[in-house]
């Protein structure tokens, strides 16, 4: 069942013009639209044990800020032990000894840390914006800034920590100022690419309020690039999405931009 | 394993490991740390065939965190974390002795020799997710200085190790104290602990300081004020 389940989900991406990525990451094409008729699919039942994690909606990623949910605290209880022991074939595959006092416990440190390193997956915008919208007559920009980002490299596994800038233009609506920040860590929690993750947050806000536009900037260090391979300690990588009046109107990017460099 | 020896060896944790074709990886814990500074715990030639079995776990933590890992971006994330963690690792290929490549000169030189900031990264052994920082080394020589780099290459063999960073300033010291016998050896490291910072108590902006002071460094404040003034300062 699971087999036909993942079958189902691959042909449901080779449909996506251009769309490579997860439907469970909530991968866009940068486009803000909603498909006719999204295909939604009542989620089924969580088998319990170690199959759980492999249920994805197969909802079209427009409606990812309402369904994503793909893991609860049970499922992580459930799959501790599973996590536990591949660590513990880790640290013998890489020559330790996992029977040594200060390893004893570490297969269930590391598994507790990675569950917690990917709790973005437990949680749906919806439950975190908390009906924190509000209706105000506003239209200027509201920035927060130097917002701390911790996520996990989906490639090697390894950190990515850096600051997210967010900046929009509200259409009368605004959001809680620290629901911004939620946001922000719903997305970095989870096994990410920094483009996707840029993207995903402008997204989720642009649903939630329908501002007028809407602005993310990322400024990220990347373990695997500093720790290993090219070992570049002082590199940066910098990501941006713009959307709405952001991306239209210049001046309005150039403020935002200046903002946020002050 | 790591230079820490608690003395115990379990009969039925031996067997194991051995007839699960890992007994080669495993050094006995009844060994002394003197062996144990002349040998490898793994053995670089091996890394390539332990790598199948590190990807078949890591494609399980994959699936137990609830991804997909059929989905391009992680198709081939097995075999990269594997390689990734070999490579944080591979100071459990290297010891003092390899790095040193005789670079050990006799100079008529008793002033102190400071290589401050040398970037270092490690693994909590305690998470596995990576601490660092800089390390500041002193030493005062007795008739034998040591090639430059090799401090930092001394600092590489211990660091790239699932490490807790008391126990990694101490073997950078004596590591270094072992093969110059110089008058004293400081090491102070600074660093940032991911396992602190991005879980647990999430504080963002603690650092960790440890220091060894050996010899004449640790008799001597006025030795000791003096390291500790010119590494800290810009």
């Amino acid at each position: 069942m699971e087999h036909s389940k993942q079958t189902q989900y691959t042909s449901n991406e080779k449909t996506d013009s251009g769309d490579s990525g997860s439907v469970l990451n909530g991968h866009f094409d940068g486009m803000v639209k909603r498909p006719a008729g999204g295909t939604g699919r009542a989620a089924a039942p969580q088998p319990p044990g170690a199959e759980s994690g492999s249920h994805r909606p197969a909802a079209s990623v427009m409606e990812s800020w309402r369904e994503e949910r793909t893991r609860s605290v049970e499922d992580n209880e459930m799959s501790l032990p599973s996590l536990a022991a591949a660590y513990t074939t880790i640290l013998r595959g890489l020559g330790e000894d996992p029977q040594r006092q200060g390893l004893l416990k570490t297969p269930w440190r590391a598994a507790t840390a990675m569950q917690f390193f990917t709790k973005g997956y437990q949680e749906k915008i919806i439950d975190v914006l908390n009906d924190a919208i509000f209706d105000e007559d506003h239209d200027e920009m509201v920035i927060v800034k130097d917002i701390d980002m911790f996520s996990m490299c989906e490639h090697h596994l390894v950190p990515i920590f850096g600051r997210v800038h967010i900046g929009y233009l509200p259409n009368k609506r605004v959001l809680g100022l620290s629901k911004l920040a939620r946001i922000v860590e719903i997305y970095s929690r989870r096994l990410q690419v920094q483009e996707r993750l840029t993207k995903q947050i402008a997204v989720a806000i642009t649903e939630a309020l329908q501002p007028t536009g809407v602005g993310v900037v990322i400024e990220a260090t990347h373990m695997c690039m500093v720790m290993r391979g090219v070992q570049k300690m002082n590199s940066k990588t910098v990501t941006s999405t713009m959307l709405g009046v952001f991306r239209e109107d210049p001046k309005t990017r150039d403020e935002f931009l200046t903002l946020i460099r002050s | 394993m790591n230079g820490h020896c608690n003395g115990k060896v379990s009969d039925t944790v031996e067997s194991f490991h051995c007839s699960s074709g890992l007994g080669d990886l495993i050094i006995d814990t009844g060994k002394s740390a003197v062996h144990r500074k002349n040998e490898t715990s793994r053995k670089e030639a091996e890394d390539q065939s332990r790598l199948p079995v590190l990807e078949v776990a890591y494609a399980t933590i994959l699936r137990e965190l609830g991804e997909d890992t059929d989905r391009q971006g992680l198709l081939r994330t097995p075999l990269r974390a594997a390689k990734a963690m070999q490579f944080l690792t591979k100071g459990y290929h290297e010891t003092v002795d390899d790095v040193l490549n005789n670079a050990i000169f006799d100079e008529d030189h008793d002033e102190m020799v400071i290589v401050k900031d040398i970037d270092m990264f490690s693994l909590c052994e305690h998470h596995l997710v990576p601490f660092f920082g800089k390390v500041h080394i002193g030493y005062i020589p007795n008739k034998k200085v040591v090639g430059l780099s090799k401090l930092a290459r001394i600092v590489e063999v211990f660091s790239r190790r699932l490490q807790v960073q008391e126990r990694l300033t101490k073997q950078i010291a004596t590591g270094i104290a072992e093969a110059l016998q110089p008058k004293g050896v400081a090491v102070v490291i600074e660093a940032a602990h991911m396992c602190m910072v991005m879980r647990g108590v999430q504080k963002m902006n603690s650092r960790t300081v440890t220091s060894t002071m050996l010899g004449v460094y640790l008799e001597d404040p006025k030795t000791r004020e003096e390291f500790l003034t010119l590494s800290q300062h810009a």
